[in-house]
């Protein structure tokens, strides 16, 4: 192990590097770009052998990749915003497939109007697909994510998308832990094999006549479900090559805190500085970080939150005429009657720990009651 | 030339009776045989291969979105390779519509990275899967269910070999049902070479054309000896006639199909120009380009 100073994108490119990945099938978009420019720049340095497939655009990009997946490679690819939503269609059908594909996606606005900053709505956006999402706080985070994918993927026989949150963390630079030779134990053995044999010839994603539609659908759904503990196990595993512990929900602060704060991505790095200075100020705070969005960690959050007087979620995402998307699944899943979603931070706008501090003591002293938006205070 | 014994396409399929696509497929598993994978989008095929759990072309077959045929088959082949399974033939399998309109982007990502595939057009020349509306491969006054009579297709079919030899791929060819031993030459000549190589071949569709199920290779042969079905090849660059058109019949080609029955005397005059111009413009790359 050594520490470099890497931008996420310089850290999921690291990891890709290390992951014996055989094809990479990819187009560019900004912040993506520098991921799949460095995945290029060590294969014309012979640092690793990997095929790079230039596609013209991100649905060949993900077509590409379920190809080489099905034929038994282990392949990645990386993507945002517009490129996800150009891709929706092929990821249902790589899910579908049950295709052990990993994409990180950096979480981008959608147009219009053109943006290029941090928001999670394009990933949100795909929570139906079949994909496992994972939401990143850090650079440190972006890098171990990316081993723990693959393992996590080619297990359940499910793809993993890792998001981490454009600009803030795409190219943030920070130190991070990299493994040396040592996490080739982990990571080496590929446990996929090709769905496409000659020797023995088979038809995958044949038309399904009703009797068979549901049932495929109800295994891929059960398949699904099982990622959260297999999650945990892969995670458990990891932690003996690297001593850091990742979980499907994390948490920070008070145990037995009265207001809990839920969000995603790089806001959790924030919130915890808003736990300090509420802890600071007298409030008991806690902050639950939920890593895992898809499957949705139910169970964990429900013990997590079991005690809590109030809940508050930050969504750096918003569906229109709805509200933020993380509180809607939170509430659709627990039933919360004690929970109010505050949307932040779209398309970039800065949120600071200030900002989070002054909204949860608006939540606590009654003066923010309905879900609302963090907007024109500054 | 002797056609391979090996039949690898199984006799239960689902084709309707008289289908080209079917044959089509028959013969170019013949030539290609059984290390062979197959990538086939929304079309025809979908459902001829049969449903869930069957799998009648005997090679293995992946089914895809509509327009990711090249860009499927273009992973599959990368995969294959840094496997070192190098003698696996990789080969997209589409319709006109997967191809001509809405997979021709990947197509063309595919041919312009000279992806070592073949990518295989069975044109039936409209949307035959979803009940005979127009493509861009539909002819100019043939009818179908989007441009009902008075209302043809007023517009030529899109020039599919043209538009993929812009692309400087290493092998084009055009082929029908009607020509065995042409169509299984040109596969094994696909097969043999390395790069992108798009084979088009013409399969008459009894109920979208509206013919009677007996008259499919009639019809596959009065298109090229009309001339308004050129079988040729472009290889590396070059332009090579294989069959000679005597340049009538069109009225007896056209009076066939059902398609065509509202034509007007003005629309037959149409056609007529339109295949002239073109023939124009391929003779002069058969003697410039050869």
């Amino acid at each position: 192990m050594k520490s470099l100073v890497l931008g996420g994108n310089d850290a999921v490119a690291y990891a890709v590097k290390q992951s014996y990945v055989d094809v990479v099938s990819a187009y560019p978009i900004t912040p993506q770009t520098s991921i799949v420019e460095k995945i290029a720049s060590f294969i014309a340095a012979g640092e690793i052998n990997t095929r790079f497939i230039r596609v013209e655009s991100e649905h060949s990009a993900m077509a590409a990749a379920m190809g080489a997946s099905a034929a038994g490679s282990r392949v990645f690819t990386a993507t945002s915003s517009q490129g996800l939503l150009l891709m929706h269609e092929v990821l249902h059908w790589a899910a579908g497939a049950g295709l052990p594909i990993v994409m990180a996606n950096a979480n981008r606005a959608v147009a219009p109007p053109w943006s290029i900053w941090a928001e999670q709505t394009d990933s949100l956006s795909q929570r139906d697909t079949g994909w496992i999402q994972l939401y990143a706080s850090n650079s440190q985070e972006v890098y171990d994510l990316v081993f723990i994918s693959f393992k996590l993927a080619e297990e359940v026989k499910n793809p993993v998308m890792i998001c981490l949150d454009s600009f803030l963390l795409t190219h943030t630079k920070e130190p991070v832990a990299v493994f040396e030779g040592e996490i080739d134990g982990f990571i080496k053995e590929k446990k996929w094999k090709a769905l496409l044999d000659v020797d023995n010839p088979e038809a995958f994603g044949a038309l399904a006549f009703p009797k068979d539609y549901m049932p495929i659908k109800i295994q891929q759904f059960e398949r699904m479900k099982k990622a959260t503990a297999v999650f945990e196990k892969i995670a458990n595993e990891f932690k003996n090559f690297s001593n850091r512990q990742h979980s499907v929900i994390e948490e920070y602060g008070d145990e037995n805190a009265e207001v809990v704060l839920i969000t995603m991505g790089s806001l959790a790095e924030t919130s915890q500085l808003a736990i300090d200075k509420l802890k600071e100020e007298g409030i008991k705070a806690k902050l639950v970080k939920i890593k895992m969005f898809r499957p949705f960690p139910k169970d964990e959050l429900k013990e997590s939150l079991k005690n809590a007087k109030n809940v508050i979620v930050f969504d750096r995402n918003v569906s229109m005429g709805k509200g933020g998307i993380v509180k809607d699944e939170l509430v659709g899943a627990l039933g919360l009657s004690n929970c109010i979603g505050i949307v932040c931070g779209l398309g970039g706008y800065d949120v600071d720990e200030d900002d989070l501090v002054k909204a949860t003591k608006d939540v606590l002293s009654g003066k923010i009651k309905e879900d609302t938006f963090l907007w024109g205070e500054k | 030339m002797k056609i391979p014994k090996d039949e690898i396409l199984k006799p239960n399929h689902l084709a309707c009776p008289g289908c080209g696509a079917a044959l089509a497929m028959r013969l170019a598993l013949k030539a290609l045989g059984r290390k062979t994978v197959i990538v086939i989008p929304a079309c025809c095929w979908t459902v001829i291969n049969g449903p869930w759990g069957k799998n009648y072309a005997g090679v293995p077959v992946f089914h895809t979105a509509f327009e990711t045929t090249a860009a499927v088959a273009a992973g599959i082949k990368a995969s294959l390779e840094m496997q070192g399974k190098d003698d696996i033939t990789v080969v997209g399998w589409a319709g006109d519509g997967g191809t001509f309109d809405i997979g021709l982007q990947a197509l063309s990502g595919a041919a312009e990275r000279n992806d070592d595939i073949i990518y295989v057009c069975y044109d039936n020349e409209a949307y035959m899967n979803t009940g005979i509306q127009r493509s861009s491969a539909t002819p100019i006054g043939a009818e179908t269910t989007t441009t009902p009579a008075p209302m043809l297709k007023n517009r030529p079919k899109k020039d599919l070999m043209e538009l993929v030899a812009a692309h400087s791929v290493p092998y084009i060819a055009s082929a029908t049902v009607a020509y065995p031993v042409d169509l299984i030459k040109k596969f094994e000549k696909a097969k043999s070479k390395k790069g992108f190589k798009l084979i088009h071949i013409l399969t008459p569709c009894p109920p979208g054309h509206k013919f009677p199920e007996d008259k499919t290779i009639e019809i596959s042969k009065l298109a090229v000896e009309t001339g308004i079905f050129p079988l040729y090849e472009i290889e590396d660059g070059r332009y090579k006639l294989n069959k000679k058109p005597k340049f009538t019949g069109i009225e007896e080609y056209l009076k066939l199909q059902g398609r065509f029955r509202n034509i007007s005397e003005k629309e037959m005059e149409v056609i007529k120009e339109n295949i002239k111009e073109r023939w124009r413009r391929l003779e002069i790359k058969f003697e410039y380009f050869n």
